[in-house]
């Protein structure tokens, strides 16, 4: 029992923190609302984009390719980080890693053969 | 590690694998190659028949010594070839119902990949029941859980597939973060990922607070893993993803999934937490599996009450056999609370027998919903005017989904009520409630045999039969008749073949 109210005094210092956390912003943010002046008119509500007139909408939509792009990217990306250090400690790894190593790119492979074939590859 | 090594290990016990990787993979190439012109069922023909040599090669490996493949990430006894068993061959007869599958809007670009996510599913459920070690077992789950979600989504324009598969992903996605989580404990408190390595530390546990996390870790492990045996509390999915997906997708949910669910659970409990002491009242310290049997009891009879009730006011038939699912889920899950001396026989058996009813039912419903594109259970109406040889297979599953002598089903509630009536103490109040929900699950079942044989036909046409739809019809009726005359027949090869899984942690 003893170690079990030990083990929740360690949150403690978890929840002061929490309350930092979520009190912090709400006096600065209220301090601020005390300290400015408060004088709106028209041209201040309008949205500030790096000193041009906003013309459009803010949220655009990206075309669905971008993320099947993306996808391949990832896969091809993490293929990479598994090879690196495959091939950095290839003298101790041995044969056993390099059929390994041969089985994973072979599967990629496949998997990028179904992609192109699929029409992922092409932008239209 | 050199190649010698490599070499030493008995790579043929994983044959099986082997074939259903090799399949699947030829398989995906076949269908990106072969002209557009090309009926892909031959693919579907293709994968049946790797999965009929995979069964070969495992009935050949059965009376094979146990083995251990790369520090028991792959291990080859008796669990693992008695539940492998099972999963091919329900993946065969849900093959065969895939091949005869037409939606209404066709699915001429899918179906390729449609019969090699199958395979790939299967692949994962055939690790899951074959791996001693942590990483592989949850590789194999998501191997599983990642090919069934895009099999729901299969049917492209189809709004309640798409909606299925959405939340199949959604919560599937929740649950494994659970499951992965309770592991992530189990890892924490022994520093190794082998099963038989952890079994033996969490063995010499003495600290109770370690005791404790324990505790959590293994309703996170089971709360999560609940999700594929679709139980309470992860029951919510079933029915509405049961109704979306394609027809032998959900047959392939409700059987070959859930067997694999069963399977990682019975492998996860048994060898983890069966080995840690636990201190209790009396001066015999129990192992921790043992002390959460109450909680086991609680989520079983919840399991068996949701399904049977709420499966009353379904008009749906898909949903209707989602809630069966899910109360047969509980009934197994009894079985696993009791833990006697008979759990494995009967949880094997169970299995075995809900195999063939459930998917011998799915056949009749795939054909019967296609037919006329509606899932109301009138569709069944006046069935036995129409093709009488059909609505007799029918209620032959319904009758042993409905556990009446003389069916498969009946055997499995028996061994599952004697198992759990044997233990000292006897669970009297899980076995109460197990009598009373069979006995509200007949009402649902003879809703459906009142309307095959009692009511007048909406359509007197014909019905088709197609070969793939006869020959599951043909083969599960057989079995389960068989296994519900002579249930030794199955027992007996049990008994003989696996040694009462002895060697599960060996």
């Amino acid at each position: 029992m003893e170690l079990l109210n030990l083990y929740q005094n360690n949150y403690l210092i978890v929840f002061v923190f929490l309350c930092l956390g979520v009190i912090l912003p709400l006096v600065a943010l209220y301090l601020g609302k005390l300290l400015r002046p408060y004088k709106p008119y028209d041209a201040k509500y309008t949205t500030y984009e790096s000193g041009i007139e906003p013309f459009h909408d803010s949220r655009v939509q990206f075309n669905v390719r971008y993320y099947i792009f993306a996808l391949m990217f990832v896969i091809f990306d993490v293929e990479t980080v598994f090879l690196y250090p495959w091939a950095v400690a290839y003298e101790k790894l041995g044969i056993f890693a390099l059929i390994e190593m041969l089985i994973f790119v072979l599967m990629l492979v496949i998997g990028l053969v179904y992609a192109w074939k699929k029409k992922v590859l092409k932008w239209t | 590690m050199d190649l010698e090594t490599l070499l030493s290990y008995e790579w043929g016990t994983m044959a099986p694998e082997f074939i259903i990787l090799g399949v699947a993979t030829a398989l995906s190439l076949l269908d990106l190659f072969m002209p557009k012109k090309v009926d892909r069922r031959i693919l579907g023909w293709l994968g049946f028949t790797g999965i009929l040599a995979a069964i070969v090669a495992l009935v050949s490996l059965i009376g094979h010594d146990t083995t251990s493949i790369l520090f028991d990430t792959f291990r080859l006894d008796g669990f693992a070839k008695a539940f492998k068993l099972i999963l091919l061959a329900g993946a065969a007869l849900v093959l065969l119902l895939a091949i005869d599958y037409e939606p209404k809007e066709g699915m001429k670009e899918y179906r390729g990949e449609f019969f090699y996510l199958f395979l790939t599913a299967l692949l994962g459920a055939m690790m899951m029941s074959s791996s001693g070690d942590l990483i592989t077992l949850f590789i194999g789950l998501e191997l599983l859980s990642l090919s069934s979600y895009i099999l729901a989504g299969m049917r492209k324009k189809n709004l309640q597939s798409n909606e299925s598969a959405m939340k199949y992903v959604i919560n599937g996605g929740i649950s494994t973060a659970i499951t992965l989580f309770g592991m992530s404990y189990v890892y924490g408190l022994t520093g190794t990922t082998n099963l038989k390595e952890m079994s033996l530390i969490l063995g010499n546990i003495a600290d109770p607070q370690h005791v404790y996390i324990l505790g959590l870790a293994f309703f996170l492990i089971f709360i999560g893993l609940s999700f594929k045996i679709a139980s309470a509390p992860f029951h919510m999915w079933a029915p509405d993803v049961y109704e979306g997906a394609p027809t032998p997708v959900t047959a392939f949910l409700s059987v070959v999934s859930k067997t694999a669910g069963f399977v990682i659970l019975l492998r996860l409990l048994l060898a983890i937490f069966a080995s840690v002491p636990v201190q209790g009242d009396g001066a015999e310290p129990l192992p921790l599996l043992l002390r959460m049997q109450d909680y086991l009891a609680f989520l079983a009879g919840a399991t068996m009450i949701i399904g049977n009730v709420i499966a009353l006011r379904q008009r749906n038939v898909k949903r209707l056999f989602a809630y069966s699912s899910i109360a047969h889920a509980g009934y197994i899950l009894v079985a696993l609370t009791t833990m006697s001396y008979f759990m494995f026989d009967a949880i094997w058996f169970y299995l075995l027998a809900y195999l063939f009813m459930n998917l011998g039912a799915f056949a009749i419903l795939q054909l019967i919903t296609s037919k006329t594109g509606s899932e109301d259970i009138g569709q069944f109406a006046g069935l036995y005017q129409r093709a009488p040889v059909l609505a007799v297979g029918m209620g032959i599953f319904i009758l042993s989904l409905a556990g009446i002598p003389g069916t498969a089903g009946f055997i499995g509630k028996l061994n599952i009520f004697m198992g759990a009536l044997i233990r000292e103490p006897a669970h009297f109040v899980l076995v109460g409630i197990m009598i009373v929900m069979t006995v509200v699950s007949y009402v649902y079942y003879f809703g459906l045999f009142t309307q095959m044989f009692f009511r007048p036909a909406a359509d007197d046409s014909k019905l088709k039969l197609s070969p793939g739809i006869t020959t599951v019809v043909v083969i599960c009726a057989a079995a389960t008749v068989l296994f519900g005359i002579m249930p030794n027949l199955a027992l007996d090869f049990f008994h003989q073949n696996f040694n009462g899984f002895s060697d599960f942690l060996q």
